[in-house]
């Protein structure tokens, strides 16, 4: 008699999509998990809590997802001053900032990845952090007095990545190592969805276990250029005339009052597009081909 | 794509600026040149986005006098002493800029080892800054809910501010906007409310904010108030330009020295290997 198969993780965007729901706490990394959040914002999703950074976090702002953002850093790119969307529904008070600092930020999501209530951090002392965000605690450590800040655990509902493979049963590898908080969100979260290049054999995993940087990513997505219009290591490059019609269109939006071009862009990259395979060759082959480099 | 590949060619330049003659350095390449100065050989320097002064002033003092520095982009660790230049990153984990790097640390693992930042120094930019040298990137209004401006956030400088030697706050432009009497909010602590103790009193290791460099000057912090006060005036800046862009009455000296320009040999390099493309020539 034969022993039970074991269960292969692999799921289309479509499906993975619907662990997402309203109101639920989901962290997105970087390389960003374009292919799912666009499918997210398909599916209407609404009042998230947001763990992320840049234009991907921007982009579900635009689209009406997102109720609060947990960011230390929300800028338009390298060099960029700050994403248009984010900005605009900030100051309009339509989102709520969770305001953080990248080793505040780390350190709740340590604390959650362990089981902690809180972990202490000394960044952010003197500063004006715990008076904006009144989650941070500022405390007299028991051991030597010193003043410091308790970062409350972070551990949000879903953490959806972009990796470069994993075999079927979501032995992940990263080209060059994971970068950003991959690891962090990834430890945190309840549930992980890792979006891939390439699903590769369970063989050529166990012919370097070293380089296995997720083991057991509850749901893995194909999706080869799903970075883009960001980039994916090892792959391809950002795709910097994309991101900026959507700069130029969602500042439109913030600065004129002119929803138009941003809606015309949902409707064209995101909402007409109905896979991920749509929106590809909506991008266009050509375009994708001068991506694909290191 | 712009690729920056190390290579001996012709210097490139942009507009009228041409050759090494110190008369034609810009402000730009003389804040450059004063903050690289500031940097000792051996020291570990944090580079950030969105700083093209300081990136220069890093590579600058790299290839002038200091082979043992290690330079860090955001993630990215290197030593480039060996090459003639440094790649420009289009970003810090670009494996354009990674390529050239001796290790790499994901974000999350930047900040697990803090024994040698009393030898890292890095620089910080702000929407507002106070005399005390404290810093606002969170934004400007009354009410945290509804900001007049929304900044771009914190990113890592609330840690770096608290742990590294010294740092150095470095602007694209002077204004009375910018420099206000007090930040709406700070997210980087500098010397508090002033007083030598501001920051030990709060338990806080790192050295806190040495210079504040601008297009118009250098301001340092007096050692008794840490409050700011005008160090140098770059060449052709009056005080009276400095006053009237200032938001909040600045400790002025009688009397006040002209902020040294690059030597030719200095600013050959920066032309030639520390800033190729020209961003600081305009």
């Amino acid at each position: 008699m034969s022993s039970p198969a074991r269960h292969e993780r692999i799921v289309d965007e479509a499906d993975a999509a619907t662990w997402i729901t309203d109101g639920m706490t989901i962290a997105i990394g970087e390389p960003a998990p374009m292919a799912m959040i666009r499918q997210i914002i398909r599916r209407g999703v609404k009042d998230l809590t947001v763990v992320g950074s840049g234009l991907a976090l921007d982009l579900l702002i635009a689209a009406g997802c997102v109720r609060r953002t947990m960011a230390y850093y929300v800028g338009g790119g390298f060099g960029g001053a700050v994403a248009p969307s984010f900005r605009r529904a900030a100051e309009a008070g339509e989102i709520e900032v969770w305001e953080c600092e990248e080793g505040i930020l780390t350190t709740g999501l340590r604390a959650g990845a362990q089981g902690l209530p809180f972990l202490p951090w000394r960044g952010g002392v003197g500063t004006s952090l715990p008076e904006v965000n009144p989650d941070l605690k500022v405390i007299t450590d028991p051991i030597k007095g010193e003043t410091l800040i308790a970062v409350p655990a972070i551990e949000p509902d879903v953490a959806i990545l972009h990796a470069a493979v994993s075999d079927a049963y979501g032995n992940v590898q990263h080209c060059g190592g994971p970068g950003w908080l991959d690891l962090f969100l990834q430890r945190a979260a309840d549930r992980v969805i890792v979006q891939v290049e390439k699903i590769i054999a369970n063989e050529e995993v166990r012919a370097d276990p070293w380089a296995t940087t997720i083991a057991g990513a509850d749901a893995v997505v194909r999706a080869p250029y799903g970075a883009h219009p960001f980039y994916s290591r090892g792959y391809y490059v950002q795709d910097r005339a994309f991101t900026r019609l959507y700069v130029e269109a969602a500042t439109a939006a913030a600065q004129a009052g002119d929803r138009g071009p941003l809606d015309a862009f949902l409707a064209r990259y995101v909402l007409e597009a109905e896979t991920h395979g749509d929106y590809l060759e909506r991008v266009g082959v050509k375009q994708l081909i001068a991506l694909h480099e290191y | 794509m712009p690729t920056d590949e190390p290579t001996t060619a012709e210097p490139t330049t942009s507009g009228t600026v041409t050759g090494f003659d110190p008369a034609t350095a810009t402000r730009e390449e003389i804040m450059a040149t004063f903050l690289a100065n500031d940097l000792q050989d051996g020291e570990i320097l944090q580079i950030g986005a969105a700083m093209p002064v300081g990136e220069v002033a890093v590579r600058l003092a790299h290839f002038s006098h200091g082979p043992n520095m290690e330079l860090i982009f955001i993630g990215a660790r290197m030593n480039a002493a060996h090459l003639d230049v440094l790649p420009t990153p289009e970003f810090g984990w670009d494996r354009r800029t990674v390529r050239w790097a001796e290790s790499f640390s994901d974000t999350g693992h930047r900040f697990d080892r803090v024994k040698d930042w009393h030898r890292r120094v890095f620089f910080i930019g702000g929407v507002q800054v106070d005399p005390y040298g404290n810093t606002n990137l969170i934004g400007v209004g009354e009410d945290h809910r509804r900001l007049r401006f929304r900044g771009p956030g914190s990113v890592g400088t609330s840690t770096l501010s608290t742990l590294v030697g010294r740092y150095h706050i470095v602007l694209n432009s002077h204004t009375a906007r910018t420099f206000v009497e007090r930040c709406d909010f700070i997210s980087a602590y500098g010397w508090g409310s002033g007083g030598a103790d501001a920051r030990t009193r709060l338990g806080i290791p790192g050295g806190g904010p040495r210079y504040c460099v601008t297009p118009l000057c250098v301001m340092d912090f007096a050692p008794d108030t840490k409050r700011m006060r005008l160090h140098s005036l770059h060449p052709g800046v009056t005080v009276e330009e400095v006053r009237a862009n200032t938001g909040f009455a600045l400790d002025i000296p009688d009397d006040v020295p002209t902020t040294p320009r690059p030597t030719a040999a200095q600013l050959e390099i920066i032309r030639t290997r520390a800033d190729r493309r020209g961003a600081l020539r305009h």
